[in-house]
């Protein structure tokens, strides 16, 4: 076996160095995946303006989505699970907002053909992200659920982190509220792309890091 | 390889024990923990070499996963590269660089794989992060430790450990929900994801430790089979003989350096060669059939073989063979062992030749003796002869008892040269025996009768106890026999004091009869009794004042032998002796032929007037003729038991036939066949050849010595009448008439 003939302080010196350097690395991507996105002001009621239709024999679910986001694959997916979950006592819309000078094609997308596959979504088109704009989301990912009377039960995102899947407290909220119990949170940070362009967002949005 | 790899993995740690102890000992463990730490150190390496690929290939796989997954992330309508490239490229290639840094300096140093181990574990947190914490790529942890387990140091499981724990800790303490899905766990959950690493690490290590047993003792077998290939290696270069491994197709696989020396040709070069190439044309073939053999299932076999050597001489070496059969008993390839036998080769053919000059001295010495043996008998004949007439012409006391003395010692000479003569023609085989039905107590009661007179003189009482009577009879030549007997009794008389007893008896055993002579003499030692047929080895008796040449009882055991029988003694000192002699016993001439005789003498009459002379030392033989004679009137039959009387009555009697045995106790046959040929009075009888001796060569010898027909005993009876009525005193017609 090979002798070592360097000089042990180099050589932790290079390894600590290497080791921090990773640490560094792992804690700047740590940081952007669980820094969540910014909230505006959010209707305490379901918006009487959107062009959604408000379910009143059941409580409606509202995520707020950009198209090309790959954060909010995770988000989709939980949203898949909860309506397996809740079969059918939910009435859901995926809003995907659009820029109002993008093109044609800017919603056939992935994301919205994997939403249209999940049983109960509707997935809509938001021209401008006026839906967007009414339900108080800057953060694609933002889930809203509004009980059977209009009123806001749940605004938040659904994942753990950005774009981790799995088990989240605003899943459980959600799963908890519309069976009628109680739900530990009512609020939870979205992670997710923005909906809208810099210099674009509410006056009462907030950003929190 | 000549040594078998094969059995099982108990039979082979025994094997491998004992040639680590009895071997090489000491130098075979070091060689076992050489080739353990060399087997380890490559394992190390090429575990190195799997992990720079892998962590080469996980940083690639993190940059393509990034780009699939997370690509760009969106602001609004713009987008820009999303931070998960970055960290794929940057920190997936910090991650990696080192170790494969570390891997390509210092491959299977254990830092490396201690730097490999944090690396690669460093990558699951990455690939982790990069996937979005999905559940399905923690499994790359798990699977990790065990790629890590490739390098069987169970100690490269301790840093990944200590990288996955602290990993959980810390994100358990800031980031929980991205490692537990909670927003706050419990301090226990990091342990409990820790003990599950620990879970598969022990499992892992006691694999390790497994495996790190299995390379030692592969080292250790190794080691041993090196051993024991060295051993057998060194014994086939080293040994003093020839070795060779021949392939079944007679190539030369392997040969040694003493074989290399036999033949003259490099190793190099007879491992171009076949056998055939350096084999001598006429051993070619025989060789393939005993390799053949070998095959066929012979076990081995050894024989002597020509080889050509390279300077183009004959080799001759002893070559044993055996089939050495692969671990299924195929079979695979010759094994000869190969001995240089050109010396013995050449002492056999020395020996051969000096046998032949041997023999050829030998048969020298018998035509010397037997000419000396004319040459001495003829001025004998003259000093006994002109001595015995010296003692008729009343000389003076004075000279009668010089006269003695000279006929004395003429006889002594005489005897002296007879058995010289004997004993020589028996060992050139050359003693001309005529075996024939003897009737024992006709020769015993003969040889008797000359006995009496000595021990009469000695004052030795002479007895016989034997109840023989006239119609036993045994297969022997009558005069040899009568030698014998009177040689044993005549040594039993001499050596026995005055007053003392010599007797005679017989015993039968079988078809044999043993007549014993018994003496009351001094006895033999019995640590003499070994060199009593020595030729010319009396014993100690030539100090004794009794005569004697020392041939006398050598000579008469070969004649015994000659005469199919034996002649043996018993004595110790102060007991006296016995001798016997033992010979197989025959049917009676008279018995057998009494018919014939009938027969014959009702078929043929001679008629004409015929006077014949036959000369005839058997008693047994004469009365038989006479018999056979009786009813012819025309015949008048004369006999005559001497050479020499014979030959005085053919000159006396002029017969018109002489019917001549050749066995006769003063002259042999052919010489009075010569000089009834030389004699002018007698040179025209014709003389029928009577005689056991049918060989062709005597036959002939007598036919061109003049005889004119040569009758074999036993006679055939119609064949005599018709010989005896028709042979004239006419030119030789070399007739030859041999008994039915």
């Amino acid at each position: 076996m090979q002798k070592f003939n360097r000089p042990f302080l180099l050589t932790a010196v290079l390894g600590t160095t290497w080791l921090a350097s990773v640490a560094f690395g792992m804690r700047v991507l740590l940081n952007y995946d669980n820094t969540p996105g910014c909230v505006a002001a959010v209707p305490i009621k379901f918006p009487a303006q959107s062009a959604l239709f408000a379910a009143t024999d059941r409580p409606t679910l509202v995520m707020l989505a950009h198209p090309r986001c790959p954060c909010t694959r995770a988000s989709v997916g939980e949203l898949a699970q909860i309506m397996a979950e809740l079969q059918g006592q939910v009435k859901a819309y995926v809003v995907f907002a659009k820029p109002a000078d993008s093109g044609a094609d800017w919603n056939d997308t992935e994301l919205w053909r994997s939403v249209a596959e999940i049983p109960g979504v509707t997935p809509v088109g938001d021209d401008d992200g006026r839906e967007s704009r009414r339900f108080g989301a800057e953060t694609s990912g933002h889930t809203l659920l509004f009980a059977a009377n209009g009123r806001l039960l749940f605004s938040g995102g659904i994942t753990q982190s950005r774009g981790h899947a799995g088990g989240n407290a605003g899943e459980s909220a959600i799963v908890s509220l519309v069976k009628n119990q109680r739900a530990a949170r009512a609020q939870t940070p979205v992670f997710g792309c923005s909906l809208v362009g810099a210099g674009r967002m509410e006056k009462k949005t907030v950003c929190l890091k | 390889m000549l040594v078998s790899r094969s059995g099982q993995d108990g039979k082979e740690d025994g094997m491998s024990e004992i040639a680590l102890h009895s071997v090489e000992g000491k130098a075979c463990a070091e060689r076992a923990e050489k080739l353990f730490q060399q087997s380890l150190a490559e394992n190390y390496r090429n575990t190195d070499q799997l992990f720079e690929k892998v962590l080469l290939l996980q940083w690639l796989a993190c940059i393509v996963l990034a780009l699939l997954m997370s690509a760009q992330t969106w602001i609004g309508e713009s987008s820009q590269i999303t931070i998960h490239v970055w960290a794929a490229l940057l920190l997936g290639g910090a991650i990696t660089i080192s170790p494969v840094w570390m891997i390509r300096v210092w491959p299977g140093a254990r830092s490396t794989r201690y730097v490999v181990s944090i690396a690669q574990m460093l990558m699951s947190a990455l690939l982790i992060g990069l996937t979005g914490g999905r559940i399905e790529t923690h499994f790359h942890v798990f699977g990790s430790l065990v790629i890590l387990s490739f390098y069987r140091d169970w100690r490269v499981l301790i840093p990944a450990t200590i990288v996955v724990g602290l990993d959980h800790f810390l994100r358990g303490i800031y980031w929980p929900y991205t490692v537990y899905g909670v927003l706050n766990a419990s301090p226990w959950r990091s342990f409990e994801h820790a003990g599950w690493v620990v879970f598969e690490n022990v499992f892992l290590a006691i694999a390790c430790l497994r495996s790190v047993q299995e390379i030692r003792a592969v080292a250790k077998r190794t080691a041993a089979l090196e051993a024991s290939e060295r051993a057998s290696r060194l014994i086939f270069e080293q040994a003093p003989i020839g070795m060779i491994a021949l392939g079944l197709d007679e190539k030369f696989l392997r040969v040694n350096e003493r074989f290399c020396q036999m033949v003259g040709y490099s190793e190099e070069e007879l491992l171009q060669l076949k056998a055939e190439h350096i084999t001598a044309p006429e051993d070619i073939e025989p060789a393939r059939k005993l390799a053949q053999g070998l095959i066929d299932g012979a076990a081995r076999f050894t024989s002597d073989k020509r080889y050509v050597r390279k300077n183009g001489q004959p080799l001759w070496v002893s070559r044993t063979a055996c089939l050495m059969r692969d671990s299924e008993g195929n079979p695979n390839h010759f094994l000869l062992m190969v001995e240089d036998i050109s010396e013995r080769k050449r002492s056999e053919a020395e020996l051969r030749d000096a046998k032949e000059d041997a023999d050829r001295a030998n048969h020298a010495k018998s035509e010397f003796l037997s000419r000396m043996s004319h040459e001495l008998r003829t001025p004998l004949n003259a000093v006994l002869g002109f001595g015995q007439l010296l003692e008729r012409q009343n000389p003076t006391d004075t000279q009668r008892t010089r006269i003695r003395y000279i006929i004395s010692a003429g006889r002594h000479l005489l005897n002296l040269i007879n058995e010289v003569l004997d004993i020589s023609r028996i060992e050139a085989g050359n003693l001309q025996l005529s075996l024939e039905p003897v009737a024992v107590a006709e020769v015993l009661h003969e040889a008797l009768d000359l006995m009496r007179p000595m021990a009469s003189e000695r004052d030795i009482e002479l007895s016989v106890s034997t109840q023989l009577d006239s119609s036993c009879y045994v297969s022997a030549d009558r005069q040899r026999l009568k030698q014998v007997l009177l040689n044993l009794m005549t040594n039993a008389v001499k050596y026995t004091p005055r007053a003392g007893k010599v007797n005679l008896s017989d015993e039968f055993n079988g078809g044999q009869i043993r007549l014993i002579i018994t003496d009351t003499g001094a006895g033999i030692p019995v640590e003499k009794l070994s060199r009593l047929f020595t030729p010319f080895d009396r014993l100690g008796a030539e100090h004794s004042g009794v005569e004697g040449t020392g041939l006398g009882l050598a000579l008469c055991q070969r004649l015994a032998h000659a005469m199919g029988g034996t002649l043996g003694v018993k004595s110790s000192a102060g007991n006296g002796s016995t001798f016997w002699v033992e010979l197989p016993l025959t049917e009676s001439p008279l018995d057998r032929l009494a018919g014939q005789i009938r027969e014959a003498q009702e078929r043929q009459h001679i008629v004409e007037e015929r006077k014949i002379l036959y000369i005839e030392d058997n008693l047994s033989n004469l009365t038989l003729i006479e018999q056979l004679l009786i009813d012819e009137p025309a015949v008048h039959l004369i006999t005559a038991m001497q050479g020499q009387l014979g030959l005085d009555l053919a000159r006396q009697h002029l017969p018109d036939l002489i019917l001549l045995d050749l066995h006769l106790p003063d002259l042999p046959g052919w010489e009075v066949l010569a000089r009834l040929q030389k004699d002018k009075l007698t040179a025209g009888i014709p003389v029928v050849v009577i005689s056991a001796d049918a060989t062709a060569r005597q036959i002939e010898r007598l036919l061109t010595a003049g005889a004119r027909s040569y009758l074999t005993k036993p006679i055939d009876m119609s064949e005599f009448l018709r010989v005896v009525a028709q042979t004239k005193a006419s030119p030789n017609t070399g007739e030859v008439c041999a008994a039915a």
